[in-house]
């Protein structure tokens, strides 16, 4: 080998070959002149202006505390960072996702139990945020604030064409989607080619068919998917029937513009797609309502999650100011603007999405016919959305069940 | 006066050294030391041994990992040699426009990988149906990154796409150093084009052969960016790489310490991997 090829060997070889990780910000709450400086996380960039605008009216009401917004990418990475340096933010506002129950464990929250606070919110989604960190710890350590809906968004104009009624049970909901297909429309638009898609239908329908402690009984060896989710599966495959001729082929955002411009009748996503189908078509009429997956009417819940939770640090040196905050938060005027702005929903008592798009599932949060998301309990490392997706390629329930139920397994052995 | 010197080019060599070492050596000994570990990324740890590795070896999901990268790598880079060699002879040859076509075919090296896979990805999603359907071609009518055995393909022709451009360089500089004397002497002696390519400048490139083997090889095998642009591992986990199931289950699935297990087991393959090619190929060259 000559020279000139060995020096470029070196440079381009030289560029890393090891994976490396990566560090986080940091920042330190000061004191000058009585002045309290706090600092508040957020995980969501969506909810970046909204929060501005609510510390603005925050600091004109308390003066001497100054709120400082950090809502940086890759917020889990950066707060599990900062857990493992001693250098948690005052004020947390995060996903009530996996994570949030880690870091609960971790004993690193403020523990509201004997706060009044915990009884401005419902209480469903209190026990929700419980669940995910587990039976091992008493405590409340987060408050939830803002709550999300898995729901069967769909196109107004058509369905009152077609001349459908809203479904409430199974039965309804296949006969709708047939009298879709025969008109020739397409009854669900899927956008499977992104696999997380496949999870607005799987926890649309298992939130409904399986025991809210399978993930518990799981763990303890005492369940397996190839008994509790053979309903669910089978009925994937039946709405799989009633897509579109290439529903791995399609993406969330081309689904979304898809939808928007008129492609489907109905279209199974969480409540966050609306925005983003409005922006394609501002003019386009979209109701919502909750997968009905049960056969009875009166079993079919509303799966509803915790998008933003609330939580102090327990190692703060202002929690009383941190508190402040969170019990301004709290209020009914700040949660509806919250709400308003994000068009979410709220887990703050008597706070209600208006906004008419959603009245197909107001009920639900009204009398707390909720459920949650199932896979918010699985182990996170099991990759379950690219599982599902190859489960509705191939088609093959049995394998596909007890595919789950290993890498379940395998996860949880490390 | 030598003393000087030496510490002239001890100046210029420290920093570098310090620099490398924190941000490259020392992450890479820490994982190495975590492997053994079951470190979650925070928190409280303990010693497992060689828990995480013997797991490795036993995952399914890693397994077909590995299956998937090599075979996507091995394809990639026989593509990419083959088709750069032949740009980079035609770019070398007296043709008209020589300069404006190698900055031409360099542009896609510039470009972003992701930039460039989502402009594949809307390709393959919205263009490619199209023209299956008008040519009644069946496989093609629907996107074939939605399909698990044609979704690979989509990867090899956006990673081919981007990369030949940067391997192209490489033989062009390899093509440069061979002396147009060699030519004068072989058309003096009557060899057709056929023999003047396989007898002169086959040989004489042959030491950007090997690097661009190993090279390429070495970036295929550590393929990230395409994937997470086009498929994000679907569908289903066919297309699922070894970087990006480490990321994935290190980063997101809060399995750090055995995706570490993973990482050092693969940088060990890809060591051995590169030194296998370099013995192989070096000995065929011409000395």
């Amino acid at each position: 080998m000559n020279k000139i090829a060995k020096g470029l060997l070196t440079v381009t070889l030289g560029t890393s070959l090891l994976l490396a990780g990566c560090g986080g910000g940091d920042g330190d709450g000061g004191n000058a002149d009585g002045q309290v400086s706090l600092e508040l996380f957020s995980n969501k960039s969506e909810s970046i202006d909204t929060y501005k605008g609510l510390i603005e009216k925050f600091e004109e009401e308390n003066p001497n505390i100054d709120i400082k917004l950090e809502a940086p990418p890759e917020a889990e990475t950066v707060l599990k960072t900062r857990l493992t340096k001693d250098d948690l933010p005052d004020i947390m506002s995060i996903g009530g996702n996996a994570t949030y129950g880690e870091l609960a464990r971790a004993g690193v929250f403020h523990d509201f139990s004997d706060s009044e606070l915990v009884g401005k919110v419902q209480p469903s989604y209190v026990e929700m945020l419980g669940k995910l960190v587990g039976p091992d710890e008493e405590g409340t350590y987060g408050l939830p604030y803002a709550t999300n809906a898995n729901t069967v968004i769909y196109n107004k104009e058509k369905v009152e064409e077609l001349g459908i009624e809203i479904p409430t049970n199974w039965d309804e909901f296949t006969q709708a989607l047939e009298t879709a297909k025969e008109a020739g429309e397409t009854p669900i638009y899927f956008t499977l080619q992104e696999a997380w898609t496949a999870m607005s239908v799987w926890n649309g329908v298992a939130g409904n068919l399986v025991a809210d402690d399978f993930a518990e009984r799981k763990n303890a060896g005492e369940a397996t998917f190839a008994e509790e989710y053979d309903e669910v599966a089978d009925k994937m495959l039946e709405l799989l029937d009633y897509g579109h001729k290439d529903n791995f082929g399609i993406g969330y955002g081309d689904g979304n513009n898809a939808f928007a411009s008129g492609e489907g009748v109905f279209y199974i996503q969480g409540n966050w797609a609306i925005p983003e189908i409005l922006k394609t078509n501002p003019d386009i009429e979209l109701g919502t309502f909750a997968l009905p997956s049960h056969d009875n009417a009166e079993e079919n819940n509303l799966v509803s999650g915790v998008d933003v939770a609330l939580a102090v640090s327990e190692t703060t040196e202002h929690k009383e100011e941190a508190l402040k905050f969170i019990e301004f938060m709290l209020s009914e005027e700040t949660a509806q603007t919250y709400i308003d702005e994000q068009k979410a929903f709220s887990a703050v008592e008597n706070v209600f999405q208006e906004d008419p798009v959603f009245e197909g599932i107001r009920e639900h949060f009204e009398e707390g016919t909720l459920t949650s998301f199932v896979d918010h309990y699985y182990p996170a490392g099991m990759g379950t959305e690219n599982l599902v997706q190859d489960f509705l390629i191939k088609k093959d329930k049995d394998a596909a069940l007890e595919t789950l139920d290993s890498e379940w397994d395998k996860v949880n052995d490390r | 006066m030598v003393n000087r010197k030496r510490f002239t080019f001890l100046l210029m060599v420290v920093p570098a050294l310090v620099l490398f070492f924190t941000f490259h050596t020392y992450p890479a000994i820490q994982g190495i030391f975590y492997s053994f570990t079951d470190y979650k990324g925070y928190g409280v740890w303990d010693f497992v041994g060689l828990k995480n590795y013997l797991n490795v070896f036993q995952d399914g999901r890693a397994l077909s990992a590995y299956g998937f990268t090599f075979q996507f790598a091995i394809v990639s880079t026989v593509l990419v040699n083959i088709i750069s060699l032949l740009i980079a002879i035609g770019l070398n040859a007296n043709i008209k426009f020589r300069k404006t076509l190698r900055a031409t075919y360099f542009l896609p090296y510039i470009l972003s990988v992701l930039i460039v896979g989502y402009i594949f990805k809307f390709m393959f999603t919205h263009l490619l149906p199209q023209i299956g359907d008008a040519l009644g071609i069946g496989f093609l009518s629907s996107n074939i990154l939605g399909n698990p055995d044609l979704a690979w393909i989509g990867i090899v022709i956006v990673a081919v796409w981007q990369s030949t451009a940067f391997n192209t360089l490489l033989y062009l500089a390899g093509l440069s150093t061979i002396d147009q004397q060699v030519y004068e002497a072989a058309d003096i002696d009557g060899a057709g084009s056929w023999a003047k390519f396989w007898k002169i400048t086959f040989p004489l490139v042959a030491p950007f052969f090997t690097i661009n083997m190993v090279v390429a090889m070495k970036n295929f095998l550590m393929a990230f960016d395409q994937i997470v642009a086009l498929t994000g591992g679907g569908p289903g986990q066919v297309t699922e790489s070894i970087s990006l199931l480490i990321y994935r289950g290190g980063f997101q699935g809060g399995e750090f310490a055995y995706q570490s297990a993973n990482a050092v087991i693969y940088f060990i393959v890809i060591v051995a991997i590169s030194i296998i090619q370099l013995r192989v190929l070096e000995r065929r060259e011409v000395k």
